[in-house]
């Protein structure tokens, strides 16, 4: 069987309405009878077609008579007849079906096949993915079936290669860090643009700024089941066409669209258990061993300083093990249903869908609560003349619990109090920090506040196509993402936060994305075998938000909580701020002979967010492959190849403020009531672009038929003129200043490889892909250290998220080995010895600095595989990273005497008790901070490598004889564990989590909430 | 049917130029938009920058490593000495906030300072460059104090300065207040800049460098005006009219961040406080069973010892104190000293306290009657660091190094401006 292949485009309309634009086609069959096959194949060298067809279904060995027609669809009509069969074409595509049977049917056994390759999405329009000379990545939800992705990052998570996907916690909602290709920008503007069917979408976070802990993330809007494919554009070739916003790579979201048939309907139901491992590494040491270590800090500081502080004795001896852990956390019961209805006419084609989530978190009193609906509609009018839609609107609930950074942060302080603290009172009031306790009662901060955010949005487009003459048709859409967020933070009376009279904020946020695009876009093909597909086009956007917030305080009980009875507003704002952009798009691919591609790419952008002389950027790029399997020469039909490089200039204007350029005065600085103005905002009017050159080489190559399939990528991406809030020397009057201050580069490797092969019933489709990635700086305003935030800096030559602090060798063991400077301070035999960079005996951290590793991985990657055996099928996902350090922040439980903070028991059992018992732990020392606060040093500095196995699925298909005697097409029951394992040399629970996702501030741990694991039982089922 | 579609094709692509890409932020204007009719709205700008940015980190340092506070909570530690070591480096924020803060404070000063001298000549302003004098000199004396050799800035920006030696910062300091002397306006209220207020931070610069007879007759100047008079604990720091502030920032709760009781207050207050700090064992019991100042000095909240001072909570703010008529009693006995006739001065004030006369022997005595005075009087209002590092008694009354008589440069400024150079006492010793 010859294999084809050819593209099938889901996205554009004319394709699945046979015979839209009637050409005409010259080909010349022998005058005799042939084989149908032979047919197809002239077919196929004379017009420019590619045929697929199902050998099971059809005879290609029949014979057919020469048609004598000259119209395509009249000339397969005639090589058709009699055999049941149609022909489906569209451009240069066609698909051989039975007559009158649904698209949705029929498609799935030619992807399974390999019989059609999908058409890749490439921004304003889409193109054969053999055709495509740039990097891009494809990926679509419903390979893997079941899991517990709630956005559409986590569902590229370990999938592709150079796309490192990582959350902030496992907090319900909370956003996470995606970095394709290494570190784009020292700005927080650094993760990619997401587009979804067209429209650049808002992904920063969905709150409105009234909660003080982690922000919610906005992605999660986007429900999983609705995505049909999610593509990466890697390269410069492929997301200069996206130009300014392209820096840090694009994900097309392409979410599901009616096919022609019957109204099919899918439900999805999902239940989840989830609770977080691994908590026994946290466990804090009992009453005993704390008054061990901190009575033996006592008598080490009363025996070196002559002091006499007196020994700590428990105040409730009866008192047994307490923890607070387990107090506040829980296993989180989880579900999720969704159903969808698609179908279509020639003429009129649908999906809609809704979707409930009801997600928990491990935390008690933490949830989400999302809902979403989704209705796709495209409509072919006339024949030059079609016309869709796009909507989604969602509605979440948030219940925030106490997380993040916060004072009350859940898991990070419930390893802060003694052992013996309780969160009551005898007479039932709560312990009170301070007064009973160390830190803050966890209870009391749960139950005594009420914080909440809903958030509404609405993301939808619109488009009228029309076809002028064969091949040239102007597309104009316009679409919107819109937000409305509403904080609710209220601290009642009794809560650590209210004041003791109660406080509530009570902000509001709306945000509004509007984007206008005209694309003219022409297709042409020629007898000498060239085929151009070119386009240009026109984009205006423009985004604007708006702030509200009040905070008031004073309630005359909890009962009362609305700002209208505060007894004082302590703080009211409102913001509002707008910014734009006017684009001019080119884009033309050429393709001679199938075998030679060209692509050039150009993007003009204009952006209000800069002075008017540095308002334009200018984005081209250019493309070019080569399928050497095309060529005469090479011999072997089973084996595929095609080699592509690819230049292209992209921007970045991310992370950046809506005015940064302007120097401003500001208001709102008033006294005793009168307004004032202050010069608060130094701007920088030379603020200009972030540009990066990227050069791109890949090969890919499939064996035996596409059985195996591997593509090799290796990219280097220059990024100059870097967006950066540089610091500059407080006497400047600024701590800081926006800027463009140097350059930087990102080399890698990519591999990916894949397999697909059946046997029998037996099916295994398996995925890998790896990818080394380094970075460095390669300019910066001097060659001097500048330190980001405490534990990192930048250095021409160092990579952009190093850690940069002091050394830390081991312990002393005795007090000779400690330099007379240090033994001054207090220093002594059990004490950390940290490298003396300067060797002035001192240890301070302008001179005793040094770089210490990365937080950035040599390599991440993925390996997943799934298999099927009749209704079966069993899937899996591993993905890692090597070398990538973490620093640990949080100290709390490290401190062995300094201050009372209970002990982490590990740290406890593993001090320095005397000569060789420790190089690692120090002694117990009380009131001293040189060996746990004094300094940011490498002794919490840890190795965040790890192998996560991300999901595990086993599924099985009931068999359709079954199903269909109860009214259903398929059922499907599956059991899904996510997180099931890790193995890594962190000694805590999660290397993932990070309390910063700024690529110069990333990896450190604060001990905030880990990824949870979760057990799920789904059902799907279709009729 | 086709051309109109064409024709608004075109429309459309045209439509994006023009106004499109010109945005402007809705709670400023650009900086080049400012003249000098906006000197008044820059001045009230100035008082509230003045107020908050040195953060409560700043206003309350000389407290905090003054011997008299220590930590609260977890990170508890019960000697003084323990809580300096601590909280004293070039990283940590109790050096970096104020750092950045006064230098913040200074910019904005520095930039008013230049629109109003461009203004022509009247009363107002005048007045208002009175004002921008005043507060230049109170930051550069809160700079002198902590750092020593800092540079001297005169106008907006600058970021290579280079330090000056302290004896040229100190005559900066005192030619300020000189200049806000003779420019400000009389005074009207304590929440306002006035030649009260300039003259008497002058008294108290005079006495830090060591012009006792200048510091004196300016702190005699005001005990003697009419304006005036010493006032009860109870209504200074209780919100009530009182005769004895000269200066006092407002610290409304909707302008600014800096809330002092909430460092010092426990939850039992009844207004909340996050109780970072507390008081000594000593400090507790320095106020004697008479003295009428004990009462809102130092209290007990539940069992926690609290600083009374400032009353406002978590829910609240309370005003900065910068000078009042007390002070000037001190500073005029200790510059008069035991032989001048300081005595006087320091007796009647403890009287007005509810305190029996003291009678030290000797000028070493008289002194020490001074300083004791001062801490009594004066805790938790920023004074007692420093006190005792002009007087030379700092390292044996706490127990520290020397080097803490001084506040290192921050690391952060020495790293972005190699001109700078750490005070000799923060370089270690054998430095190659």
């Amino acid at each position: 069987m010859k294999r084809l292949t050819l593209c099938f485009c889901l996205l554009t309309l004319t394709l699945l309405s046979s015979g839209l634009a009637a050409q005409e086609n010259i080909i010349t069959f022998p005058q005799k009878r042939m084989r149908l096959i032979t047919a197809f194949d002239l077919i196929e060298e004379q017009g420019g077609y590619a045929v697929a067809y199902n050998e099971e279904l059809i005879n290609i060995n029949r014979k057919v008579a020469p048609p004598k027609e000259k119209n395509i669809e009249d000339i397969f009509k005639s090589l058709l007849k009699g055999t049941g069969m149609e022909a489906q074409i569209s451009d240069r595509m066609v698909l051989i079906v039975p007559v009158n049977r649904d698209a949705e049917d029929v498609l799935p056994w030619y992807h399974t096949h390999n019989m059609i390759e999908e058409s890749v999405i490439v921004g304003y329009g889409s193109m054969n993915r053999k055709d495509i000379s740039s990097a891009v990545e494809v990926f679509r939800p419903e390979e893997i079936r079941g899991g517990a992705s709630q956005s559409v990052e986590m569902v590229m998570q370990g999938r592709m290669a150079g796309v490192n996907v990582r959350s902030s916690s496992g907090s319900v909602g909370s956003r996470s860090r995606v970095s394709i290709r290494g570190i784009g920008s020292l700005t927080a503007g650094n993760e990619p643009l997401y587009v979804v069917d067209g429209i650049p979408i808002s992904n920063t976070t969905a709150d409105a700024g009234g909660w003080d802990g982690e922000q919610l993330n906005a992605l999660s809007d986007i429900n999983p089941d609705d995505i049909e494919s999610v593509q990466i554009l890697k390269d410069a070739a492929s997301a200069a066409i996206y130009g300014s916003r392209a820096t840090n790579g694009v994900v097309l979201i392409t979410t599901k669209k009616g096919l022609r048939g019957a109204p099919r309907v899918n439900l999805d139901a999902k239940c989840s258990l989830s609770y977080i491992p691994s908590l026994h590494k946290l466990k804090v040491a009992d009453a005993d061993l704390y008054l061990k270590v901190q009575n033996e800090a006592i008598d080490n500081y009363n025996r070196q300083t002559g002091e006499s502080v007196a020994h700590i004795v428990n105040p409730y001896p009866e008192r047994g093990y307490f923890s607070w852990t387990d107090l506040v956390l829980r296993t989180a019961v989880s579900w999720k249903a969704s159903a969808s209805v698609s179908g279509g006419t020639d003429k009129v084609r649908y999906y809609i869908s809704a979707n409930a989530r009801n997600n928990q978190g491990v935390i008690i009193g933490s949830k989400a609560e999302k809902y979403g609906v989704r209705a796709n509609v495209e409509a072919n009018i006339k024949r030059w003349l079609s016309v869709g839609v796009n909507i989604n609107a969602n509605y979440n609930y948030t219940h925030h619990v106490p997380n993040g950074n916060m004072g009350t942060s859940m898991l990070t302080h419930s390893l802060e109090h003694r052992p013996w603290d309780r969160p009551y009172r005898e007479d039932g009031t709560y312990t009170i920090k301070d007064v009973d306790l160390l830190h803050y009662n966890l209870l009391q901060a749960l139950y005594e506040q009420e914080a909440f955010n809903r958030n509404y949005r609405a993301i939808g487009n619109a488009f009228v196509q029309i076809n002028f003459i064969d091949g040239l048709s102007l597309r104009s859409s316009v679409g919107g993402d819109f937000i409305y967020s509403e904080d609710y933070v209220y601290y009642g009376s009794k809560h650590m936060y209210g004041n003791s009279v109660g406080k509530l904020t009570d902000a509001r946020k709306a945000y509004t994305s509007i984007v206008t695009d005209n694309v003219l876009s022409y297709r042409k093909s020629w007898k000498c075998r060239l085929d151009l597909d070119a386009m240009i086009g026109h984009s205006l956007s423009t985004d604007a938000s708006s702030t509200a917030s009040q905070t008031g305080q004073g309630f005359p009980s909890d009962d009362f909580n609305v700002n209208s009875v505060a007894a004082e507003y302590i703080d009211v704002t409102s913001g509002r701020t707008s910014w734009s952009m006017q684009s001019f798009i080119f884009r033309t691919t050429l393709k001679y002979n199938g075998r030679y591609l060209l692509t050039v790419s150009a993007r003009a952008d204009g952006t209000s967010k800069f002075a008017s002389k540095n308002r334009y950027g200018f984005f081209p790029s250019v493309s070019g492959g080569w399928i050497i399997s095309q060529e005469p020469f090479w011999k072997d039909s089973r084996t595929e190849m095609k080699i592509r490089a690819s230049v292209g200039s992209t921007g970045n204007q991310g992370g950046i403020g809506a005015y940064a350029w302007m120097p401003l005065a500001n208001g709102g600085y008033n006294y005793l009531n009168e307004s004032g103005i202050a010069f608060m905002t130094k701007g920088n009017k030379k603020l200009k672009w972030e540009k990066a050159t990227q050069y791109n080489l890949g090969v890919d190559a499939s064996f035996f038929e596409g059985r195996f399939t591997t593509t090799v990528e290796l990219f280097r991406k220059d990024t100059r003129d870097l967006l950066y809030n540089k610091p500059i020397s407080a006497t400047s009057g600024f701590t800081n200043e926006i800027c463009n201050i140097g350059a930087m580069r990102n080399d890698g490797i990519e591999l990916t490889l894949g397999s697909n092969i059946s046997s029998g019933e037996f099916r295994w489709q398996g995925g890998f892909n790896i990818s080394f990635i380094s970075n460095r700086l390669t300019a910066l305003i001097a060659d001097e250290v500048l330190t980001t935030g405490s534990y990192h800096a930048l250095k021409v030559g160092e990579e952009v998220g190093s850690f940069y602090m002091i050394k830390m060798l081991g312990i002393y063991q005795s007090d000779d080995e400690v330099p007379a400077e240090q033994y001054a301070q207090g220093v002594r035999a059990g004490d950390v010895k940290y490298e003396d960079v300067n060797g002035d005996g001192d240890i301070d951290t302008v001179n005793d600095s040094q770089f210490v590793g990365s937080a950035n991985p040599l390599f991440t990657g993925g390996l997943s595989s799934r298999f099927t055996w009749k209704g079966f099928d069993l899937s899996f996902l591993l993905s890692f990273s090597y070398g990538n350090k973490i620093y640990q922040t949080w100290t709390g439980g490290l401190r062995l005497g300094n201050g009372l903070w209970p002990s982490q028991e590990s740290e406890a059992l593993a001090r320095w008790t005397g000569p060789g018992t420790s190089n690692s732990v120090p002694r117990a020392i009380y009131g001293m901070t040189w060996n746990s606060t004094k300094f940011i040093s490498t002794r919490y500095l840890h190795d965040g490598s790890y192998l996560r196995c991300r999901s595990l699925s086993l599924g099985y298909t009931l068999p359709s004889y079954a199903v269909r005697r109860i009214g259903f097409n398929e059922l499907k029951v599956y059991f899904s564990a996510d997180n099931l394992f890790i193995l890594s040399p962190y000694r805590y629970i999660d290397p993932e989590v990070t309390t910063s996702l700024n690529a110069t501030k990333y990896g450190t741990d604060c001990m905030w909430l880990p990824e949870p694991r979760t057990f799920s039982f789904g059902i799907k089922a279709r009729f | 049917m086709k051309r109109p579609l064409l024709i608004l094709c075109i429309v459309m692509l045209s439509a994006g130029c023009g106004k499109y890409l010109e945005k402007y932020p809705h709670n400023g204007v650009p900086r080049e938009n400012i003249t000098m009719e906006d000197a008044e709205l820059l001045v009230t700008g100035m008082y509230n920058i003045a107020q908050y940015k040195p953060t409560f980190n700043g206003w309350a340092l000389f407290d905090l490593i003054g011997g008299d506070i220590i930590r609260t909570g977890a990170t508890n530690v019960n000697t003084a000495r323990l809580m300096v070591e601590g909280a004293i480096d070039p990283d940590k924020s109790i050096v970096t906030t104020p750092w950045n803060g006064y230098f913040a404070g200074l910019y904005q000063i520095n930039s008013v300072l230049e629109i109003i001298e461009s203004m022509p000549d009247s009363q107002r302003r005048k007045e208002m460059l009175g004002t921008c004098h005043f507060f230049r000199g109170l930051y550069y004396y809160n700079l002198v104090t902590r750092w020593r050799n800092v540079p001297i800035i005169k106008g907006p920006g600058g970021e290579n300065q280079v330090q000056a030696e302290e004896a040229s910062v100190w005559e900066f300091v005192a030619e300020e207040f000189r200049k806000s002397y003779l420019l400000s306006a009389d005074f009207s209220s304590k929440n306002y800049v006035s030649k009260e207020a300039a003259s008497a931070l002058l008294a108290r610069t005079y006495l830090a460098m060591g012009r006792k007879g200048d510091a004196a007759a300016l702190a005699e100047g005001l005990i003697d005006g009419q304006l005036f008079s010493l006032a009860d604990f109870s209504s200074i720091f209780r919100g009530k009219t009182n005769a004895e502030e000269i200066f006092t920032f407002a610290n409304l709760i909707q302008e600014s961040s800096v809330n002092l009781s909430s460092y010092y207050y426990t939850k039992d207050s009844g207004v909340g406080g996050a109780y970072n700090f507390m008081p000594t064992a000593e400090a507790m019991n320095m106020y004697s069973e008479s003295d009428m100042r004990k009462e809102v000095s130092v209290a007990m909240q539940g069992s926690n010892p609290v600083l009374n001072k400032y009353c406002g909570g978590d829910a609240g703010r309370d005003p900065i104190y910068i000078v009042r008529l007390a002070e000037m009693y001190l500073i005029s006995a200790e510059c008069l000293g035991l032989e001048g006739g300081g005595l006087e001065r320091l007796n009647e004030l403890r009287r007005f306290r509810g305190l029996e006369d003291v009678n030290p022997s000797d000028e070493e005595a008289f002194l020490d009657a001074v300083l004791q005075e001062r801490r009594l009087e004066l805790f938790g209002e920023g004074f007692r660091w420093y006190d005792l590092v002009r007087t030379g008694k700092y390292t044996s009354t706490v127990g520290v190094d020397a080097k803490y008589t001084v506040l290192p440069i921050p690391a952060r400024e020495l790293s972005l401006n190699g001109n700078l150079h750490q005070h000799l006492l923060w370089q270690a010793k054998n430095a190659i």
